[in-house]
């Protein structure tokens, strides 16, 4: 399954919108096979902070580990909160291109 | 010749606000009125010229001094976080189309929406008094400012550190150390991060919380936590870009 970020918006800042975003999407993680890959796509982010990310990616990083796989971005918003998140969390993602 | 005093239809129009406001300034002596012998409010053109052109940052500054809490005029007021939130998409797209900002932009709104996003969670129901907080930009002088008049640093970070003692202990903590564990209260890293995109960049940040500031420019990104003798209980930062 490829999660498009833009879908719940092009400015992902707060952790409220962070929270709700997953809370929405909830239903359809359902739908995911045991070994089905969660692929992350950031294109057409405009801008991304850890307050969102925390409350979105963390859970599921909790939830799938390494079949979590977030899609390649050059968005500097996006890859400087990416990093605080793996150094706040003490993890590493799967990183894929497109 | 230009008039010297107007009436407050017309300097409520002026300023973008309700003649509402105006009347509430006036009581609360934060802009006053003067007089007609019968009673109408009438208003100085030439305050109200300077009330217009006065600094972002000086305005926030006497903001967050003021003995008097009154409301941040109303451009400026963010009362709830989803005001805020639609005012910082209205400043990314401006900020766009700013020359030089092209490919650091959406880290400059990161940044001052983690700023701003921490104000509102840290005082959620605890506001001491005025519910929300001040949030400008001058994009000619390239400068953004935010400001609280919420509890401060050290008494929501005391929260998940109570061995903090000082305003400046809390805000090197804050700018400097990792916050694991979310217990008792979900605790961003936000300043963290905010310090992270200063040298990335190029901005240049001021924060002050209580009596305790930082300067922190891309050639000197070290954690110097100094001291200003005008304190005050919340938050009040500067981002120039």
């Amino acid at each position: 399954m490829k999660i498009e970020l833009k879908k719940f918006g092009t400015t992902l800042l707060s952790r409220q919108s962070g929270k709700e975003s997953l809370l929405a999407f909830l239903p359809s993680l359902e739908k995911i096979s045991k070994d089905e890959i969660v692929e992350i796509d950031f294109d057409g982010v405009v801008t991304f902070s850890p307050s969102w990310g925390e409350e979105f990616l963390k859970p599921l990083y909790d939830k799938y580990g390494n079949r979590l796989v977030l899609l390649e971005s050059k968005n500097p918003s996006v890859l400087v909160t990416l990093e605080m998140l793996e150094e706040i969390n003490e993890f590493k993602f799967s990183r894929s291109r497109h | 010749m230009e008039k010297e005093y107007i009436s407050i239809g017309k300097a409520a129009k002026i300023l973008g606000i309700t003649t509402m406001t105006l009347r509430r300034w006036d009581k609360s002596g934060k802009f006053s009125a003067i007089r007609t012998p019968s009673g109408r409010r009438m208003y100085s053109v030439k305050q109200i010229k300077s009330l217009i052109s006065a600094p972002i940052f000086s305005s926030a500054t006497e903001w967050v001094l003021s003995s008097t809490p009154t409301e941040p005029e109303e451009k400026f007021y963010c009362q709830t976080s989803s005001v805020f939130q639609n005012k910082i998409i209205e400043l990314e797209k401006k900020l766009a189309g700013v020359s030089g900002t092209e490919s650091i932009y959406p880290l400059i709104v990161a940044a001052a929406g983690e700023i701003g996003n921490n104000s509102f969670d840290h005082n959620i129901g605890n506001w001491p008094d005025i519910v929300g907080i001040f949030f400008g930009y001058d994009l000619e002088k390239r400068q953004i400012v935010l400001a609280d008049r919420g509890q401060g640093i050290l008494k929501t970070l005391k929260r998940v550190k109570p061995e903090l003692e000082t305003q400046e202990q809390a805000l090197k903590v804050a700018f400097t150390e990792i916050i694991s564990g979310r217990a008792p209260e979900e605790r961003g890293n936000g300043l963290k991060f905010v310090r992270k995109i200063v040298p990335i960049a190029g901005i240049e940040l001021f924060f002050q919380t209580g009596s305790a500031v930082v300067k922190i420019t891309k050639k000197n990104n070290d954690l110097i936590v100094g001291h200003n003798n005008k304190s005050f209980r919340g938050c009040l930062v500067s981002i120039k870009f």
